[in-house]
Order: structure tokens, then C-alpha cells, then sequence
């Protein structure tokens, strides 16, 4: 940091490509010590950091899944929607089924993704367009099936009122708290490390997202590719919901709105660039974190929720104007 | 091929092909012998380009045939996996690389070796590509952890023409392998052609708009002219103003 502000010609062009490979640690670091100047223990106490442990993993799955399609040049905006499609059909999987029911709601997901990557691949309808439709009918639908009511997960039997479904799931709800949260978490964030970084798999949505084309000439089939990554990726938004259900101990119609953006935002913030080709698990981890960190420190900072969305969305570009190298940047879409 | 004179490497006859209606290729007929470099020229439309895809299996061809090594290839499996496992590689003037990806990558395109099933055998990766760079004496590149689009355009090509060659194959296409280079990575793409020809015997057909280029590697020169490879020279006996004359008039 102190060459920045040193004499210019310490930042010599291989400096300034180490230093924006560093930006997400970087920006983290400088959150962090922000907001513990502007607030203190209140912002440094072991109970905060443990809220924020929590609130981090369902964020940080949905920002894997984005990554994986991400890199292939494609994106997906309709993993909030397929989040709230995925926690009703576990919930409803385990009010049919008893606990293990729940794995109805990755397998949801995963359908989700699927459809998503069929018309994508088929129909050669671009990803945003047609993840935006899905958006807005998989919403509509979990609206239909659950009639806008919610299912809530307890700690133990309701005798109480009819129109109330509920399931008992006791080991679910302390699976959505710290520490199983978190070690759950990590647990994830270690097999997507590995998938994303040292299989053929991972090689190759980099490969997808470089040069298509040259796939097919090799004779790569790129259309089945493209279905098995956003099934893949929808797999991982439906154990997203799994998790969200343990931490919100209800699905709920409303679910997950808008937090495709948030998604898409950690990835960003990650360094991974949009248009493809690149990514990195560990950045796309800090990513997730950096952001979850801001609005928890802006909320105790005492700033009002409207102004602290601005101060996130100014923090996007921030991090994504530094961390861009434009002299490889010919064409801005 | 102990009885070379009896067929040669890879014999084309009369292979037309049409794309609805516009016929790109009316009679290509060539053959091609063990480390020789046969040249392909002709103006845009003269179907070079149709040829050489026929040939690759990129495209089915609507008549003629085609034979490897004393076979022929069946309409129904012509196809581009059928030509590459029956040796035949290309090396497209700018489709041949994935630019994000390394050098290791890019060499086993389609190939990836695999450790406990899914995972990518990276230390086969590198160990075979340096075995590659080395058969081909390319020294200029080191770091095999760097993406491609950090190396210069020569650099590239070479990793390209290195896939070409790594699997073991007899016949090598070049689709304008220099015409995005300067004149020091022309020669030294040139250079490497050469060397891979003598060394192991492999067989290139070029293509090239620069006849310079082609009267300095080729052994036999065809000339396309609408849709027909009208004419055919060796290398001793053509000058530049025939080669003009061939291609722009046919004759």
C-alpha cells in the first residue's frame, strides 16, 4: 500500500498488475479497519463477527454458482428466484418425506439450472435474457404452488392452527447457526476450490469462457458443456436454499429477492471479470465476505439501509475500476 | 511406409462440394507424399479453403474420395475426429488457440490427461510439453504457467504447430500460419516447419498468399482456380510470374 502513496515510479507496470491481483484482500482489509475505527467494539466483538459467519455462507454459495457460469461468459440472474423455488420444494420434500426430503430442494435447483442451460444451448437464446424470463416465472410459480404462504421449520411439533404448515426439524435450524453454519460453509468452500481449480471441469469453463470456438473445432462438445455447468451451478443454488432454509427457518415466497445482484456483485468484487475466461474461489470467498462486512458494518455504523445499497453499489465500482487492467480491454459492451 | 511408391500418404480425387447451391468446389484432386510440403494457392473463392476443410472432415464432401494411407474414408465417417485419429491436424490461422489458458493447456486442447478420474494431471501436462518445445527446439518459451496471450504471435503459433504434431500425426494443414506475424516470427515458424518436416517425417499441405513463402517450403505447388485445382508445379520449375498467372487466370 505505501507504494501508491510513495514516489510514481515504484508502481512500475509488473507492480501495478501484482497490486490489482491483490485488490480484493486489499479492499477487505481496508473495510474491516474502517469500520472498526467508525465503530469499535461494537463492529470488533466476537458476537459480531460470529453474525457475520452466519450471514456469509448462503451468499457465498450463490456466488460459487455464479462464478462457474461467470467464467464461461454467461450469467444468471435468476438464482434468487431458483433460491426460493429450491428452500419451498425442500421444505415441502420434508413435510412428504420426513429430514431426508430436504435433498428435493438441490434437486431443484439443479432442474432449475438444467432449464436454464437447455434453452440457453438449444434454442441459442443469450443467458441473460433467458435466465431473466426464468427469473420471473420460477418466482411466479413458487408464488402459485405456495400459495404466498410460508412453510416454517420448528423446533418441535405445532398443534396449533390448520393453515399453518410446519415441519420439526430441530437439527436443520441449528445447522442454519454458528459454528455448523460456518464449518458447513467451509466444508463447501473446499470442494468448490478444488472442482473449480484442479479439474478438467474447472479447466475448462476457463477454456469456454477464452475461446468457444476453438473447443468445438477440437471436437469438444460445448453445448452438453454448457448444460452441465448452469445444472451444476443450480445444484449449488439449491444447497444455497438448503442453507438459507436452516438460516431463515422458514421458505418463504419472498425468499431471495434481488440477491442474484449480491451474487453477481461478490463475484465482481472478486476480480473475476464479467466477459469470462478467469476466476478465483479464494478472491470470490473474500468477495462474498467483503460485501456481507460493508452492509453489516454500515447497519451498525447507524447508516440508514437506503444509503448504505449506494455506498455498496459505489464500492462495485471502485474495486472493479481498480482492479481492471484497461490496456487489456479493447471493446466496452 | 516401406512401399512408398505404391500409394502415397494421402490421395484426393475429384472432390467437389456444394453450399446450397453455389458450388465452392468443383474437382479437387491432389496427392500428397510423406515429408513433403505441398503448397495450396489461389484467389479468394478459388475453394482452397473448402478443400482443405474437406480434407480436415470439417466438411462432408458431396462427391469424390479420399484416401489415408491406402484407405479410403467412408462418407459416414468423415468427421473431424476421424481425420485426427487417422492423422490428420490442422492449424487455423486465428480459431488454433485458447488465449486465457497456458501453453500445457492449449497442447493437450481436447486431450486433457486425467488423475483419479476428474481431475487434471497437470505435472503430465507440463513434463509432455516440454518434451514437445524441445523436439521442436523452441527455447523462447519458459514460463508454462503464463497465458498464451502473454506470448508473442511466433511463440503462439509455434505452441499451435506444436499440437499439430505432439499426437503423432503424418499430415499437417497450415491455414495462413504467418499471415498475422512479422517478418522475424514468419521465419521463425518457417524455420520450425522445416525442422519438424526433416526430423520426423511429417507431410504439410500450405496454405499461403504469400508466394514467397510458398516458393521457399514447398516441394509442389497447386493451384486452385474456380473450384478446380487447375495446375500443379514443382518447386524448380516456377517463377513468381507464372505463379501469378496460374492463379489469376487458370492458366
Amino acid at each position: 500500500m505505501t507504494d501508491t502513496s510513495a514516489a510514481l515510479p515504484l508502481l512500475t507496470p509488473k507492480r501495478a498488475e501484482l497490486l490489482r491481483d491483490y485488490v480484493p484482500f486489499i479492499a477487505i482489509a481496508l473495510v474491516i479497519l474502517l469500520f472498526w475505527a467508525i465503530s469499535g467494539d461494537r463492529f470488533m466483538s466476537m458476537r459480531n463477527w460470529t453474525f457475520i459467519a452466519q450471514q456469509t455462507p448462503v451468499l457465498m454459495l450463490l456466488a460459487f454458482a455464479q462464478l462457474m457460469i461467470v467464467t464461461t461468459g454467461s450469467i444468471d440472474i435468476s438464482i434468487g428466484s431458483s433460491l426460493a423455488f429450491s428452500s419451498f420444494l425442500g421444505a415441502l420434500g420434508m413435510l412428504w418425506f420426513g429430514d431426508a426430503g430436504l435433498i428435493v430442494g438441490i434437486f431443484a435447483g439443479g432442474l432449475v439450472g438444467m432449464t436454464n442451460g437447455l434453452i440457453i444451448s438449444l434454442l441459442k437464446i443469450p443467458s441473460f435474457v433467458t435466465t431473466l424470463a426464468v427469473l420471473i416465472i420460477v418466482r411466479a410459480v413458487v408464488i402459485i404452488v405456495s400459495d404466498g404462504t410460508a412453510i416454517y421449520i420448528t423446533d418441535d411439533s405445532v398443534s396449533g392452527g390448520t393453515n399453518i404448515s410446519s415441519v420439526a426439524a430441530p437439527w436443520l435450524l441449528s445447522m442454519g447457526k454458528f459454528p455448523a453454519i460456518f464449518i458447513l460453509a467451509a466444508i463447501v468452500a473446499l470442494f468448490m476450490w478444488a472442482f473449480y481449480e484442479k479439474t478438467v471441469f474447472g479447466q475448462q469453463l476457463r477454456a469456454v469462457g477464452g475461446n468457444e470456438k476453438v473447443l468445438r473445432l477440437v471436437g469438444i462438445n460445448v453445448t452438453t458443456f454448457k448444460i452441465k455447468v448452469f445444472a451444476a451451478a443450480g445444484l449449488m443454488v439449491g444447497l444455497a436454499a438448503c442453507v438459507n432454509l436452516a438460516r431463515a427457518g422458514a421458505a418463504t415466497p419472498q425468499a431471495g429477492l434481488m440477491i442474484e445482484l449480491d451474487a453477481i456483485a461478490a463475484v465482481a468484487l472478486g476480480g473475476t471479470p464479467l466477459t469470462g475466461g478467469y476466476g478465483s474461489v479464494v478472491k470470490t470467498i473474500i468477495g462474498a465476505l467483503t460485501l456481507t462486512i460493508v452492509r453489516n458494518g454500515l447497519t451498525i455504523a447507524g447508516v440508514p439501509p437506503s444509503w448504505s445499497q449506494v455506498a455498496l453499489g459505489v464500492l462495485l465500482i471502485a474495486a472493479i475500476a481498480i482492479s481492471l487492467n484497461r490496456s487489456k480491454v479493447d471493446v466496452v459492451k | 511406409m516401406n512401399n512408398h511408391d505404391a500409394s502415397p500418404l494421402l490421395l484426393v480425387e475429384h472432390v467437389s462440394k456444394s453450399f446450397g447451391g453455389v458450388q465452392a468446389l468443383r474437382d479437387g484432386s491432389f496427392d500428397l507424399n510423406r515429408g513433403e510440403v505441398l503448397a495450396i494457392v489461389g484467389g479468394n473463392g478459388a475453394g482452397k479453403s473448402t478443400l482443405i476443410k474437406v480434407v480436415a472432415g470439417a466438411h462432408v464432401p458431396d462427391g469424390g474420395r479420399i484416401v489415408i494411407k491406402g484407405r479410403e474414408v467412408l462418407r459416414s465417417e468423415h468427421s473431424v475426429s476421424h481425420m485426427q485419429a487417422r492423422g490428420i491436424e490442422v492449424v487455423y490461422q486465428d480459431l488454433a488457440l485458447v488465449p486465457n489458458m497456458t501453453a500445457p493447456y492449449n497442447l493437450f486442447l481436447g486431450r486433457i490427461p486425467k488423475k483419479w478420474g476428474i481431475f487434471v494431471d497437470e505435472r503430465a501436462m507440463r513434463e509432455k510439453t516440454r518434451d514437445v518445445l524441445a523436439k521442436l527446439n523452441v527455447t523462447t518459451v519458459q514460463d508454462l504457467s503464463q497465458p498464451i496471450s502473454s506470448m508473442s504471435g511466433g511463440q503462439q503459433q509455434s505452441i499451435a504447430i506444436g499440437r499439430a504434431i505432439a499426437w503423432g500425426s503424418d499430415i499437417v494443414i497450415l491455414d495462413e500460419p504467418t499471415a498475422a506475424l512479422g517478418p522475424n516470427e514468419t521465419a521463425e515458424v518457417e524455420r520450425l516447419v522445416e525442422d519438424v518436416r526433416d526430423q520426423h517425417g511429417t507431410s504439410f499441405i500450405l496454405i499461403s498468399h504469400n508466394l514467397d513463402q510458398v516458393r521457399r517450403l514447398a516441394d509442389r505447388i497447386l493451384v486452385t482456380h474456380h473450384g478446380v485445382t487447375s495446375r500443379e508445379f514443382k518447386r524448380d520449375e516456377i517463377t513468381s510470374d507464372r505463379l501469378v498467372k496460374a492463379i489469376t487466370l487458370g492458366e
